[in-house]
């Protein structure tokens, strides 16, 4: 009850599941805990430092970082030997412990060497929020899937902005009652206490199996039963050997180095006005107050929005946009205002968007590497970012140049400039890292079956072996099709070695028995003369042969009964070894018309070997016998494009039996040439409904088997919106038959139905969008785990273009079913891409 | 190709020898030669193909030839002592169902005055 009140209150702010209630709440707190003594202890740091030192000590500041990275590089050789609830348990109580120290010592006045003291504590502060942040997110990580984490990071974002707004107001009220900087150390210690019991309550839920979320979750935590031993070099080769985790890690320090270049900018812009008469705790405190309320609400009502509506390509560029352009104003204008805008879009959007799409690029990267990485670059490169971007302003301050503030716009602007197209490649490589999370789990059937198996060869051997006891001059002439074929194998001779009984039967018997029992080991050489192929068709080829065999043709195509079947059939297979233009040939179309289904399929083989055009209708006529249809469909296959305007106005004719209609549609699919893939396309277009299925399917192998073929992308388009459409409206019917109805059949036909219109949907989609990885998507979407089908998405969310994805996704997510319908109607009577296909 | 010939109770045979193909083409070919006899009015003729190395579809199309034209006489023309692979191409291209062959002289000889 409390729960579901409880998910009520949350799915308000954001679009959250049941069972997800109470952790998301944590984790809320959990980042809203350590950011709220950061902003104190930060807002301490800045005001202290401009007040007793000046701008030009800053990089010196910022150069610590270093020490930061080497001392996080420490942590993560201790971290090894620690599980992840000790560690994060261990770092919180260091920094209640260090607050407290410093409380003790940070000067009042600063006087000589004790610039040091704040020097540390600068260093401490950046060490904070660096250990602390990181380990929020590493739990994030381990504890939801992808999509899990898309729906709520803006909510733990905005956790951590609130945590920093309450922590600005309270530096700005305890500062205005002239509270000392050391006092505002206690209450950040006294935040950093309450953290450390709900980071505690976090790991006890975990402990009990209440918040494991994932497949792949499940395994990481059942692996971490044994600690995982990852040192410094570990972590630092983990990035080094990745492309990708390399990207992140170029992007991480040019990010660096421009957020201290802009530190740099504003804090010397604020030190110069010195506003709020020297108050500069209070100046601060608003500041940080000020821009994480925008922060907050930028993260609370757009983040989400912005990441799902626009993709994270879009989230990564909006940051260092805007930092480009306020560089540039600061070169020109260097006032108070440029310096808070700047500062302001800097944080904001950093703690916001920039966070969240970087947390993003982490998701497809697995557990244990996403780990290491993670360690390596938020705790260590981030710091040598700093330091390397307090390096920079050091050598630009070694020219004493007197247009300082443009100069390092200046070059801040090329940094900026840098990190947008190091943004590009990341936001394309995690494209391709989702893809290689998920695997293709089976190929077109017909193609897989034809890539293990040669079928006509198969068949072949078939027909070769059940000829063996019909008749012996079939059976030659199928052994005359291996040998022609080079299939006579060694395996295939002993398979259907032959004691000669039909030899002993004829005439030729005792030559054979003589010899040995076996026709194979005795004839090798002769059955392997390639001329045998020549012979035989020239020897077909003769006059003499023509007019000689003309009597036989005729006796035997006129002798109906039962028993002439065989010579029939031997009749109907010769033809087929003649040239096309052999007198005896013009006899095939008689026997094409046989009543014996056996005659009739040895002629549909034969007209397939001749490909004479005036075989056609008799062959489409054989597409409406389900007796015939499968030798018909290889037959006309075999005729190619030639037949392509034949068979499409078979296939446009409505009158024609729908059967041989789809044959010929799938015939237009083997065939697979563009006029084929046109002809398709346009019956596609007419939206008859009635063969639908067929046509995406010989489209969709058109596609898969050729890839130069080209596609109208509008018809497909227009033809995938129809089919979501429709699966739509197959789920609300679903949905109206209730779970309680008896109508089993109806439930049977309508998920039947669902299924179909899903893989059309896909196999569209794979004309007109990289097909492997629609492929993919929709193979783990179908038998994937929760977490391949969180991938699925994923991957389809950045690969598809956003009106596709509008109505897509919500057939796809993994929502309950009054929800999905629920969408879907919504959609139906809302989106504007309805409206114009209708 | 080297072509002799003997008579044994009424039946002519051709104990034909060597290679039968298109580029040793000679004046006289098996086809004149079956002509020939059947001009002499030989009616019964029984080609043995015992020493024969080679036959390609030039020497097949002679054999058709002399069929036809025994046939047209009213005359017999048998086979015997083909090798297998000729034997193979024969049932390839359906001649087994108009040619009587024999792997055995005198089988093939009785067999002209059976039925």
């Amino acid at each position: 009850m409390a729960k579901n009140r409880l998910h009520s209150y949350l799915s308000h702010l954001v679009e959250i599941r049941h069972g997800e209630e109470i952790i998301s709440l944590l984790l809320f707190f959990y980042f809203f805990l350590i950011t709220a003594p950061f902003n104190i202890i930060k807002n301490i740091r800045d005001a202290e430092f401009l007040k007793k030192l000046n701008p030009q000590y800053l990089p010196y500041a910022y150069a610590t970082a270093i020490l930061v990275a080497i001392i996080v590089a420490f942590h993560s050789k201790i971290q090894v030997k620690i599980r992840r609830y000790r560690l994060i348990s261990f770092s919180l109580f260091f920094f209640i412990l260090t607050s407290l120290i410093f409380w003790l010592f940070l000067p009042k006045e600063v006087v000589g060497s004790r610039k040091w003291l704040l020097i540390t504590y600068w260093m401490w502060a950046n060490m904070f929020i660096v250990v602390l942040v990181t380990q929020f997110w590493i739990l994030v990580n381990d504890v939801f899937n992808p999509r899990e984490v898309k729906r709520l990071i803006g909510f733990f974002g905005s956790g951590g902005i609130l945590g920093g707004i309450f922590g600005g107001l309270i530096t700005v009220i305890l500062a205005k009652r002239n509270v000392s900087s050391n006092n505002l150390l206690l209450v950040a210690a006294g935040f950093l206490l309450v953290c450390a019991f709900v980071v505690n309550f976090i790991f006890f839920l975990q402990r009990k199996g209440k918040i494991l979320r994932g497949e792949e979750t499940q395994e990481y935590i059942s692996k971490r039963k044994e600690p995982q031993r990852f040192g410094f070099k570990d972590c630092f080769d983990t990035v080094r050997k990745d492309y990708y985790l390399k990207l992140l890690a170029a992007v991480v320090i040019v990010t660096g180095i421009v957020s201290i270049f802009i530190d740099w900018q504003s804090k010397s812009i604020v030190y110069e006005v010195n506003p709020f008469g020297g108050n500069l705790k209070v100046f601060f405190g608003l500041l940080n107050t000020g821009l994480l309320v925008f922060a907050f609400l930028l993260q609370l009502f757009m983040t989400s929005k912005i990441i799902q509506r626009y993709g994270i390509r879009f989230a990564l560029l909006l940051y260092p946009a805007i930092l480009l352009l306020l560089s540039l104003g600061i070169a020109v204008w260097p006032i108070l205002a440029f310096a808070v805008a700047i500062k302001a879009s800097d944080k904001s959007l950093s703690f916001s968007i920039n966070q969240s799409a970087r947390e993003l690029l982490y998701i497809p990267v697995s557990p244990v590497i996403k780990y290491k990485a993670k360690i390596f670059i938020d705790m260590f490169l981030n710091r040598f970012a700093d330091s390397l971007g307090a390096l920079v302003l050091v050598i630009v301050f070694i020219f004493k140049l007197k247009i300082q503030f443009q100069i390092v716009s200046l070059v801040s602007v090329l940094f900026i400039l840098g990190w947008v197209i190091l943004n590009l490649k990341a936001s394309r490589e995690y494209t391709n890292t989702v893809k290689q999370k998920l695997e293709m789990k089976w190929e077109r059937v017909d193609r897989a079956v034809a890539e293990k198996m040669d079928i006509d060869y198969t068949k072949l051997v078939f027909d070769t072996l059940e000829s063996k006891n019909r008749s012996s001059i079939l059976y030659a002439m199928h052994l005359f099709d291996l040998i022609k074929k080079d299939k006579l194998t060694p395996e295939l001779r002993k398979l259907i070695a032959y004691k000669s009984d039909e030899m002993k039967a004829s005439s030729l018997g005792a030559l054979f028995e003589s010899q040995d029992t076996t026709l194979f080991p005795e004839t090798e050489d002769v059955i392997d003369d390639k001329a045998l192929e020549k012979d035989v068709k020239e020897i077909m080829s003769l006059d003499v042969y023509q007019e000689l065999m003309k009597g036989y043709f005729d006796k035997t195509i006129t002798d109906k009964g039962k028993e002439a079947v065989t010579a029939r059939m031997e009749l109907a297979k010769a033809i087929g070894l003649m040239e096309s233009h052999s007198p005896l040939v013009e006899k095939l179309e008689e026997l094409l018309q046989d009543e014996s289904p056996e005659v009739s399929k040895y002629a549909i083989e034969s007209a397939a070997n001749l490909r004479r055009k005036e075989y056609v209708p008799a062959l489409v006529s054989k597409l409406q016998n389900p007796l015939t249809r499968e030798d018909a469909v290889s037959a006309l296959e075999k005729f190619g494009q030639k037949i392509v305007g034949t068979l499409s106005d078979y296939m446009g004719d409505t009158e024609e039996n729908i059967e041989l209609r789809k044959a010929v549609t799938s015939i237009l699919g083997y065939i697979g040439s563009q006029d084929a893939a046109d002809f398709l396309c346009w019956e596609l277009a007419e939206d008859r409904g009635d063969m639908d299925s067929e046509l995406i399917d010989a489209l969709d192998k058109i596609c898969s088997e050729k890839p130069l073929v080209q596609f109208p992308g509008d018809v497909i388009k227009s033809k995938i919106i129809k089919e979501i459409k429709k699966h739509y409206q197959i789920l609300i019917q679903f949905d109206e038959l209730g779970s309680e109805s008896q109508d089993e059949p109806r439930r049977k036909a309508l998920t039947g139905n669902l299924t179909i219109s899903l893989m059309n949907i896909f196999k569209l989609l794979g004309i007109v969008y990289p097909r492997e990885d629609i492929a993919k998507a929709y193979q783990n979407i179908r038998t994937g785990t929760k977490n391949s089908v969180a991938y699925a998405v994923e991957l389809l969310d950045n690969i598809l273009h956003k009106e596709m994805r509008d109505i897509l996704l919500p057939v796809l997510e993994d929502i309950s079913l009054a929800e999905r319908v629920q969408r879907c109607q919504s959609l139906l009577k809302s989106s504007p891409i309805f409206k114009e296909s209708a | 190709m080297k072509i002799s010939t003997r008579e044994k109770e009424d039946v002519l045979i051709f104990d034909i020898e060597g290679e039968i193909r298109r580029s040793d083409i000679s004046d006289v070919t098996l086809h004149q030669l079956v002509k020939d006899q059947l001009d002499s009015g030989k009616r019964n003729i029984l080609l043995n193909f015992q020493n024969v190395e080679f036959i390609d579809s030039f020497g097949v199309g002679e054999i058709l030839a002399s069929y036809i034209s025994t046939h047209n006489l009213g005359g017999k023309l048998k086979i015997a002592k083909i090798s297998k692979k000729l034997y193979l191409v024969f049932q390839v291209t359906m001649l087994t169902k108009v040619f009587e062959i024999f792997d055995d002289e005198e089988l093939a000889l009785d067999s002209f005055f059976k039925g």
